[in-house]
């Protein structure tokens, strides 16, 4: 296609917005309507996932090392620990001093100091503390620390870690039936609100059909008509969202305490994510409104 | 050229048969009437020719494309070897006559140079230069369908299929469009005038084909009263 006729072409698509301003307003409001809950749906899935994350750094392995292993290895184990296991996220050394004020402090108190003066601290295990950067690598880690040879004991809340990783994946599988619910159901009224469109101008289609258009020219004022809306619908949708989303975090935000109870002192700042959303929003409203509009046509090409 | 070779046309709704065993050749060049009443099988003749429909037997052959195994996606390509003319006009309401006339040539791909060049040109011959701005509910019935032509022939087309083109449009309007079009027909453009209006064909005479009940009921040539004045 020569330059002139694609820049001809979008300029009568674009054009169409205007010309059939009543559809193109009702194909705007319902993108815009969709976007807005498609955009909801994600950003409190984003949350929940990245509260579920927190929650996982916090899960963590103790590795108990045997007693009559000496000091000068327990630098070797660490390093071990570090390199030889690629799900390792951290790991934080508890030498037997400490473990023993860390016991004393937990279990210690008024009129009950007595119960440390008979053992001391050389009897309590050197420990690492180990976290994993995938939670559902648990089972996995806890099997190989038991493993090594050094390695007296490994404790770990296996049903915690399964319960945070059901949760994840139900929440995941949630997601994407809601995401997806939702666009079928955005595509459905956006393909009957631009069938009504395309209706009005069957005769158009039918001339062009008559002159030898080909289906591709038909289709493109269309494509570029539906995409120009669902781009508009897209932005109006951000504004809509980040409103929206800033007036949730800052009810939140007014008592602390509902945060910290919740475990939604980490929700993610808009600012962090705003151009990622009106990406996904502007990119979504586009196919939507070009894919809605493009089906609508179907019969009526058949000239 | 136009050829149909034994076409039948069987419509399973109802159980019409709309054509039978129809056997015609028009010439490139020629200017050709065709006349029927209403369920004689015109409109399925058009149909034919613009590949809008395929024959349930029989084989039609339009500007050198076989249009019985014509596949779909060639359609607008042979499309564009013909013009197309009709009863209601068919403007695009929201073109001005010059984006009408324009928009023929941007389907088929033409340069904006040649689009420039052409477009006055085609509207001179039908005598509507002065309209070139005007949209299509801004004219008359008789200007609107010579836009249709000017339109029509924009392209160049080898073939020119008229469908009733002065079935919307004045008495008197009706002979300045057929001498429009026999202009046309005198640049070598093959023209088919589907018409009701004997009294057109009668004046302006030459080979007419008559359809009665999906048969060539005539075929031959007759002298026009308009010769003779």
């Amino acid at each position: 296609m020569r330059g002139s006729n694609f820049s001809y072409l979008v300029r009568q698509g674009i054009g169409s917005v205007w010309h059939n301003r009543m559809m193109s307003f009702a194909s705007f409001c319902i993108l815009m309507v969709s976007l807005l809950l498609i955009g909801l749906a994600l950003l409190t899935s984003y949350n929940i996932g990245v509260i579920i994350g927190n929650i996982e750094d916090t899960n963590e392995i103790l590795v108990f090392i045997k007693p009559d292993v000496p000091d000068s290895e327990l630098s070797h184990i660490s390093d071990r620990l570090r390199s030889n296991y690629s799900y390792v996220e951290s790991v934080v050394f508890v030498s037997k001093a400490e473990a023993w004020e860390m016991m004393k402090e937990y279990y210690g108190g008024d009129g009950v100091e007595y119960l440390f003066e008979s053992i001391g601290g050389e009897d309590m295990p050197s420990t690492f503390v180990v976290s994993l950067n995938d939670i559902t690598m648990i089972n996995t880690a806890v099997s190989h620390f038991r493993a090594i040879e050094e390695v007296e004991s490994v404790r770990a809340s296996h049903d915690f870690a399964e319960f945070l990783i059901s949760i994840r994946n139900t929440l995941t599988i949630i997601a994407i039936a809601v995401l997806i619910a939702l666009i079928v159901v955005c595509l459905v009224i956006i393909y009957n609100t631009a069938r009504t469109s395309v209706f009005a101008r069957r005769m158009q289609i039918s001339i062009m059909k008559h002159v030898g258009a080909t289906n591709a020219f038909i289709r493109f004022p269309f494509f570029i008509e539906g995409m120009f809306i669902g781009v508009i619908a897209g932005a109006a949708s951000w504004f809509l969202t980040m409103q929206a989303y800033e007036s949730v975090v800052e009810i939140f935000t007014q008592d602390i305490m509902i945060l910290e109870i919740l475990g939604l002192s980490n929700l993610v700042a808009f600012e962090d994510i705003m151009w990622y959303v009106l990406g996904v929003n502007c990119l979504l409203g586009a196919m939507l409104g070009a894919l809605g509009t493009v089906l609508s046509m179907g019969k009526h090409l058949r000239v | 050229m136009v050829e149909l070779k034994n076409v039948d046309v069987h419509y399973k709704e109802g159980g019409v048969d709309a054509l039978n065993d129809v056997s015609l050749r028009i010439n490139d060049g020629e200017f050709v009437f065709i006349v029927g009443s209403s369920g004689a099988g015109k409109s399925t003749l058009l149909k034919l020719l613009t590949r809008e429909k395929t024959p349930t037997n029989g084989r039609v052959f339009v500007n050198g494309y076989n249009l019985s195994n014509l596949k779909n996606r060639k359609i607008p390509y042979f499309r564009r070897s013909m013009g197309m003319i009709f009863q209601d006009f068919r403007l695009i309401p929201n073109l001005t006559v010059y984006e009408n006339v324009a928009f023929v040539l941007r389907v088929t791909d033409r340069s904006s140079r040649y689009i420039r060049q052409r477009v006055p040109y085609v509207l001179n011959l039908v005598k509507l230069n002065d309209k070139a701005r005007a949209y299509p509910s801004q004219l008359s019935g008789g200007e609107q369908q010579r836009v249709a032509i000017a339109r029509a022939f924009a392209p160049d087309p080898g073939l020119i299929i008229a469908d009733e083109p002065t079935g919307n449009i004045d008495p008197e309007l009706s002979y300045e469009i057929v001498e429009i079009l026999k202009d046309i027909n005198k640049c070598g453009t093959t023209v088919l005038m589907v018409t009701h209006e004997h009294d057109l064909v009668k004046y302006f005479g030459g080979r007419i084909i008559s359809l009665k009940k999906g048969n060539v009921d005539f075929d031959d040539y007759i002298g026009g009263d308009g010769d003779s004045e």
